[in-house]
């Protein structure tokens, strides 16, 4: 690119026209379509649309294991064209621990291995880590043995300790029953409040979007366009009449579109 | 029991938030009753120590030992019943049989042919369905190779090949040492490469996340992952190849006097030492199940059933 993306003032991470497109046996589907947007560092920004909506898709591209279709990411003025452990990952499903590792060890696992540092630092780190999100008591279970909640707040813990700039997560606390779910969503803004990092997190629901993000990207169904950005006011949402009035906005942006129900 | 709360009804939007915002008041329940739970010292005991007898009844050894000693008494009361020490001889007379044939080191000697071989086999087949999964996974052709193998030879049993081996290798082991590598690598390939398919999309993901080098990710992520599957194989194969010795031995056995286990029942029925024949197949028994118990089912335990990958 000819453009000067010099990092001082290129954004954070810059979405450009980014369409996506996956293909079924039948037919070559377009997820998203011209997808633009900016993010600056230690936002917390939710990409918040119904389902097929082509959010988790924006995400996987970002993360680098989708390629483009047409645009480009470009993370620090970089081009995103491979998976690194400059972005890290937290997935909504509870496999994505290694079932062979303990939950102290798969922290071990992704800190060698992303920053290639002596074994020794990396326990002592996510020990740490454990400690953080705690969960030291449970340093040596295994996966199957601990419960939902536990098993993404290790994720959680093995993505930070990774020391990514950028965290993505798609969904993380989707699978979770209600209350271990808002007691992880506190749980992630205090840990962001510990250790600021820029996040970008996928939901479809308008709650939690509203409780964890300081911007909102809203995107209309299939294929996934930019409807909205918003940002949001401060916590306590549903006590604050502007935030009931955002509640509303959005969920008029959304119906609007004639969702289905299942938003 | 009651708490420091009288029963007066209160809307919980009273209770739960003074400043009263006016969303809550379409919250329509209300705060009757607290109870206080009955601490841990006033309960009964909560974990109660099973009688000697139960605990034995959940080892499924025991159990499962019960039942050989049932089935051994049937067929020790049907034989003394039949009286035919050619036809059908007791299971003490067998175990007497057995007792001398190790004893004589002839029993031995058989098994320890039998297992060589064996081992050799094995061992080529793992490599060979190593090889083929690798090839299969890294190219499109190789994986059409693979599926296309598997499911020809896979149908094919190990001593339909044997005429042809025995032109191919003449009488001998390089013969056995085909059909058995024939029998264990189909098998095997299949279960190996069906495991490594099958790695979730998110584990891969997580791999690729951490730019893992295609070594790492293989040694790292694949082959743990796979590992339900690849030990299945490595047992499929395993069962495969001592039925497959087995048979081709009693077929033709081998040339030298040292023959294996399955040229020892031959030689017995010969010689009509029945009794020597069925300690040979008890041989044969309790070498599956000692391989069985004491090498896949601890490397199960230590690894896949540790983690939860398998029940």
């Amino acid at each position: 690119m000819h453009t000067s993306a010099s990092p001082e003032i290129s954004p954070f991470l810059e979405v450009r026209n980014l369409t996506l497109q996956y293909t079924t046996p039948q037919y070559l589907v377009t997820a998203t379509w011209n997808v633009g947007f900016q993010v600056s560092s230690f936002d917390r920004l939710i990409l918040l649309g119904p389902s097929g909506c082509g959010k988790s898709t924006i995400l996987k591209a970002i993360g680098g294991f989708i390629k483009p279709a047409g645009g480009e990411i470009r993370l620090q003025g970089k081009l995103v064209t491979k998976p690194g452990s400059d972005r890290g990952m937290v997935f909504q499903e509870f496999d994505q621990l290694l079932p062979w590792k303990t939950a102290l060890e798969n922290i071990v696992f992704a800190v060698t291995s992303a920053r290639r540092i002596p074994r020794r630092q990396a326990l002592e780190e996510a020990r740490e880590w454990l400690h953080k999100v705690n969960l030291t008591a449970f340093a040596d279970a295994y996966p199957h043995e601990l419960s939902g909640g536990m098993k993404q707040r290790a994720a959680i813990a093995r993505c930070l300790a990774t020391n990514s700039p950028l965290i993505l997560m798609d969904e993380p606390f989707a699978s979770l029953d209600a209350l271990s779910r808002s007691a992880m969503q506190e749980e992630l803004l205090r840990l962001w409040e510990e250790n600021r990092r820029t996040l970008i997190f996928v939901t479809h629901s308008i709650d939690e979007a509203l409780i964890l993000g300081t911007r909102i990207i809203l995107f209309s169904p299939h294929p996934g366009q930019v409807r909205a950005e918003f940002t949001s006011v401060r916590r306590n949402v549903g006590q604050s009449l502007r935030g009931r009035e955002l509640r509303e906005r959005i969920e008029y942006l959304l119906f609007q579109d004639r969702v289905d129900y299942a938003i | 029991m009651l708490s420091e709360y009288p029963a007066t009804k209160r809307p919980c939007s009273e209770a739960g938030n003074p400043g009263g915002d006016p969303a809550d008041t379409a919250c329509a329940l209300w705060l009757n009753n607290e109870y206080t739970v009955a601490e841990a010292g006033r309960l009964p005991e909560l974990q109660v120590h099973l009688s000697l007898v139960e605990r034995l009844r959940q080892v499924t050894a025991v159990r499962k030992g019960c039942v050989v000693l049932i089935l051994a008494l049937i067929w020790q009361a049907y034989a003394m019943l039949l009286e035919n020490e050619l036809m059908f001889p007791t299971f003490s007379s067998a175990l007497f049989a057995l007792y001398d044939a190790l004893v004589q080191g002839e029993l031995l000697r058989a098994v320890g042919t039998s297992l060589r071989v064996l081992a050799a086999a094995y061992a080529v087949g793992v490599v060979a369905a190593g090889l083929l999964t690798v090839l299969a996974l890294t190219s499109r052709f190789g994986s059409d190779l693979l599926e296309t193998c598997t499911g020809m030879f896979n149908l094919l049993p190990a001593i339909a090949l044997l005429p042809l081996a025995l032109l191919w290798f003449g009488l001998g082991y390089p013969s056995i040492m085909f059909v058995i590598v024939h029998s264990v690598t189909w098998p095997m390939t299949l279960n190996i490469y069906s495991g490594f398919t099958g790695v979730s999309n998110t584990l891969r993901m997580v791999g690729r996340n951490y730019a893992l080098s295609p070594p790492a990710f293989l040694f790292k992520i694949l082959i743990p992952a796979a590992l339900p599957q690849i030990l299945t194989g490595l047992k499929v194969g395993w069962a495969f190849s001592w039925r497959t010795l087995i048979a081709s031995e009693l077929v033709f056995g081998v040339s030298s006097g040292s023959g294996g286990i399955g040229w020892f029942i031959y030689e017995k029925k010969n010689q009509l030492d029945i009794p020597f024949v069925f300690a040979g197949l008890i041989t044969i028994i309790a070498i599956g199940l000692l391989v069985e118990n004491l090498i896949f089912n601890v490397l199960e335990a230590k690894t896949i059933r540790k983690w939860g990958m398998q029940s």
